[in-house]
């Protein structure tokens, strides 16, 4: 089956649930496709696995009383099953009192995110790609962790308001984390097409940081200067993401954003969107209620703008529509931007570093989490390579350290970005990004 | 269900596997939550399929599918079939599982009451209770939680074993959240980011009282506002059970999973400290240290009938008088310790290969007495309770946590409540500075229900034993 024929049978499967609900509104939403994932460790694919799934969410309102419940599976005993289901705990709950029903229809413009050479292919390509990784570390006697991970979905959404939408994606990444004796290196890749996922450049820059890496020195926590490489920034990107941009954190006064829309609230040099539609990023053409992706300035040149809302969030903040960011009816978490974008600057990633007077250049953070919300305020650990960097030259690796810092703060101390963006997982597009004084508060053994 | 596992299991043999095994499976989840009185949210998510594990030339494969009909077990078992010659053209050595008895049976938790059949009226009318007892003028949002697992699963294997359990787990708790003045503060009960968890029927969740506790949490809550920062320094820290489950989760749980020792999880969440030749000679912490991770222990949140390789469930020692001396391990993994395997492996549904993961890793009792008698014998120091966050290093030896709630203990007693209490060391050395555990007791378990681990990823459910627990010693707050 194409993929143009899965989403005519879900949008006809999901007619046919809506048309015979006896609940006064009803929405189903569907994902089906498969997940394909080759996960190699110390040179050797040692897990490797595929899976066939189907996932529908159905949403009814009973006068204004709201129940949720999934099935997986397109059996019609299944759905229909999981509709009066949550037609039963609708009947249970209570109104919400300010419900503004469904969303009604908006268009959704069409998208290419699909690749039928991505969608088709085998174990053994997958296999293939793990395979030049592993090659990139053996030439510099090096051992490979890591993974390739193809996906293939359709996503579709109908609805007794009327909306009827499909769209398919592909989506195809790679990532390592090299070591050679006590170095590591990470790198990864990501596209919509498998053929874009160049393994060889992804093994090579691992692999060059892991033998880079080797001896690290042991280092005092305190205030440095660091060059955060892309995916180090979209760790911080997307802790930021989930504490500030939800609408539904945003009125509940839970985010730093609460009340602050129209002020300043970190530096200049910071503009932060959601883009799903950007070719940039793996596109999605709409949300979970069907509505379609348009881009969303979260901050702009360090002032609040806006924030993530579904239709019944985007209502209650007294917007006439939602910015399209509503997730699965089935989580409680509302409403989140999924494919943020950081505006870069003018700079080389070399020039951040040669920059620098003496400070640290960091690939990546390790098991960040968040101290306080409100402040922005994560901890988490620097990993898989992490240099000291003097007189703007990369001077020699240094042990991991432990960060503790404000992060709205810290982008206030911006002092450069690249100019080049680079899509890292999430999806996310962002710089590199040079950041004065951050406050370093533990270290580790290695 | 035979007749289907009988032949998945001929399919595999014809395939040329040398080992295969089919999980069928299906999952139900109910999760409530009700805020300032009202329900917020409720879902209920229903899941089924089967997953086939093959070993082919010496090399693992797996494939899931939903669709639960015999005709899709060919197609299946053809998947993972051409998955494991991939693996096979990339592979160290071929696969050796240590043995297991082939085993027929069924294992069913110990329940009251199934919390699928109480009528949600009677949920949300307890946890509308326990938000409407929460007051306080800066207490803006007043939250209850309840959860309800439902696992059915029937595993076969080409060695001969066919077993069925269901699993029954059930959780909730309450979660006061004061706003003002540009600070939030979060106080939650039993356990934070919604309560506590076990394998248990409904009758878990009516014994947690959240409505005769409502009033103390949104109380804290309201004083943790106004409340000074807790001051930097080295302290001697008592910490309750609940931060102590999540202590024991990360720094012990974690290191001990013999996947991660053997890099194969290198590539997302780390390896481990606890390296091979440290077995059995290594110190991890001080005498007063013992622990175990026990499969069987009654109401663990990781407690089952056989993990999904078929192994019994079994109680594992891990550390004996500070000294480190086992691992949770796989039938893949434990032959590079000599050993069989200790029942670890699970997976988080039909769509994922099993995983080792922790079962409830306990921290078993010590000769404290009760928290009140631990408290008198430590003087002064801190109280830290009820995480709040967490964070570990990759190979899990720099942790820094924080707490919603810090008291000082001063002359025996606690006072002075204090805000945004960090502590943070190194594992060894912080298992080390603990000179006194409480008593049997004071010992209970904790259920953490979002255990994150492997690609793709998997969340367990899994348990920790503990009774409050002295360190000395040990930095609070960050050095900055």
């Amino acid at each position: 089956m194409n993929t143009a024929e899965r989403e005519a049978r879900l949008l006809e499967i999901g007619s046919r649930v809506v048309g015979t609900s006896p609940a006064d509104e009803t929405e189903i939403v569907f994902a089906e496709g498969r997940s394909l994932l080759t996960r190699f460790s110390r040179n050797a694919i040692h897990q490797n696995v595929g899976t066939e799934d189907v996932w529908a969410c159905v949403r009814v309102v009973a006068g204004k009383r709201v129940g949720v419940a999934t099935a997986g599976s397109l059996a019609p005993e299944a759905l229909n099953g999981a509709r009066d289901e949550a037609l039963a705990m609708a009947r249970a709950s209570d109104p919400v009192d300010d419900w503004p029903g469904l969303p009604p229809p908006r268009p959704a413009e069409n998208i290419a995110a699909y690749d039928e050479a991505t969608a088709e292919s085998t174990a053994d390509q997958r296999a293939d790609v793990a395979g030049q990784i592993i090659r990139a570390a053996k030439a510099r006697k090096a051992e490979a962790a890591g993974a390739v991970d193809i996906e293939e979905s359709t996503l579709a959404v109908v609805s007794s308001r009327g909306v009827a939408v499909a769209h398919s994606h592909t989506r195809a990444q790679a990532h390592t984390v090299m070591t050679c004796g006590d170095g590591s290196g990470y790198a990864e890749g990501l596209s919509t097409h498998l053929a874009e996922v160049n393994a060889r450049a992804i093994g090579r820059r691992a692999a060059a940081k892991a033998v880079a890496g080797r001896n690290p020195k042991p280092i005092e926590p305190g205030r440095y200067d660091v060059v955060l490489e892309p995916v180090a920034v979209g760790e911080w990107l997307e802790m930021l993401s989930y504490i500030a941009f939800s609408g539904k954190n945003f009125e509940e006064g839970r985010s730093p954003l609460s009340g602050k829309l129209g002020e300043k609230i970190t530096g200049e040099e910071v503009t932060i969107f959601d883009s799903a539609v950007s070719p940039r990023t793996i596109p999605m053409r709409f949300d979970f209620e069907g509505m379609p992706k348009e881009r969303l300035t979260l901050i702009a040149r360090g002032v609040a703008k806006a924030v993530a809302t579904g239709h019944y969030r985007a209502r209650r903040l007294g917007k006439r529509r939602s910015s399209g960011s509503a997730l699965p009816a089935s989580t409680s978490y509302e409403c989140l931007p999924l494919h943020l974008c950081m505006k870069g600057g003018t700079s080389s990633a070399e020039q951040l570093v040669r920059g620098m007077k003496r400070g640290l250049l960091i690939t990546r953070f390790h098991y960040t989490n968040i101290l306080d919300p409100l402040k922005t305020a994560l901890t988490g650990m620097t990993r898989d390579g992490t240099f000291l960097v003097e007189n703007g030259e990369v001077v020699g690796p240094v042990r991991n350290l432990r960060y503790t810092e404000n992060v709205l703060e810290a982008f206030g101390r911006i002092d450069g970005l690249s100019r080049r963006l680079t899509r890292v997982r999430g999806p996310m597009v962002v710089p590199a990004l040079r950041v004065r004084e951050v406050q370093f508060t533990g270290t580790t053994e290695f | 269900m035979k007749a289907l596992l009988d032949r998945a299991c001929d399919l595999m043999r014809r395939a040329g596997c040398s080992y295969g095994d089919i999980r069928v499976r299906e999952d139900r989840k109910e999760t409530i939550s009700v805020q300032n009185g009202k329900p917020e949210h409720i879902a209920v998510d229903r899941t089924a399929g089967f997953g086939i594990r093959v070993i082919v030339d010496g090399a693992w494969g797996f494939f899931g599918t939903y669709r639960l009909e015999e005709s899709a077990l060919e197609p299946a078992v053809r998947q993972a079939v051409a998955i494991a010659r991939a693996s096979a053209r990339f592979q160290r050595e071929p696969i050796v599982l240590s043995p297991v008895a082939a085993t027929e049976g069924f294992y069913e938790t110990p329940h009251q009451v199934n919390p699928f059949d109480v009528p949600l009226e009677e949920k949300l009318a307890l946890l509308v209770a326990a938000t409407s007892a929460m007051r306080g003028a800066n207490v803006k949002l007043r939250q209850a939680f309840a959860s309800a697992y439902l696992m059915h699963q029937h595993f076969a294997s080409t060695e001969g074993s066919r077993l069925s359990q269901r699993i029954v787990q059930c959780g909730g708790g309450i979660a006061a959240t004061a706003i003002a003045g540009g600070d939030m503060q979060v106080r939650s009960y039993p356990n934070s980011f919604r309560g506590n968890f076990g394998t248990a029927g409904w009758e878990y969740v009516r014994a947690m009282n959240l409505e005769g506790e409502a009033p103390r949490v949104a109380d804290e809550a309201e004083a943790l506002l106004t409340a000074p920062p807790c001051p930097a320094g080295r302290r001697t820290i008592v910490l309750d059970g609940g931060q102590l489950a999540l202590q024991v989760h990360e720094s012990c749980g974690h290191p001990i999973e013999l996947d991660r020792v053997l890099g194969m999880e290198l590539s997302y969440a780390g390896d481990s400290f606890l390296t091979i030749d440290k077995l059995g000679t290594f110190r991890y912490g001080s005498p007063q240290v013992n622990i175990a991770a026990d499969a069987t222990a009654p109401t663990g949140l990781g407690t089952f009938g056989w993990d999904d390789e078929g192994v019994p469930a079994q109680r594992t020692p891990i550390v004996e008088a500070g000294r480190f001396v086992g691992y949770l391990s796989s039938r893949e993994t434990a032959p590079a310790v000599g050993r069989t395997s200790s029942g670890a492996m699970r997976a988080s549904g039909w769509d994922r290969i099993p995983l080792i993961r922790m079962t409830n890793v306990n921290l078993l009792p010590g000769e404290a007495g009760t928290l009140d008698a631990l408290l008198d014998d430590t003087g002064d120091g801190l109280f830290l309770a009820t995480n709040k966050s967490w964070s570990i290093d990759n190979k899990r030896l720099n942790f820094q946590f924080g707490t919603e709630m810090c008291r000082e203990i001063k002359g025996g007693r606690l006072g002075q409540i204090y805000r945004n209490a960090t502590y943070t060391g190194i594992t060894p050395e912080f298992w080390a500075s603990c000179d006194a555990v409480c008593s049997q007791a004071a010992w209970s378990l904790w259920g953490t229900p979002n255990c994150g681990k492997g690609e793709p990823s998997q969340t367990a459910r899994v348990g920790h034993g503990v009774a409050p627990a002295r360190f000395r010693n040990v930095q609070v707050g960050v050095r900055a």
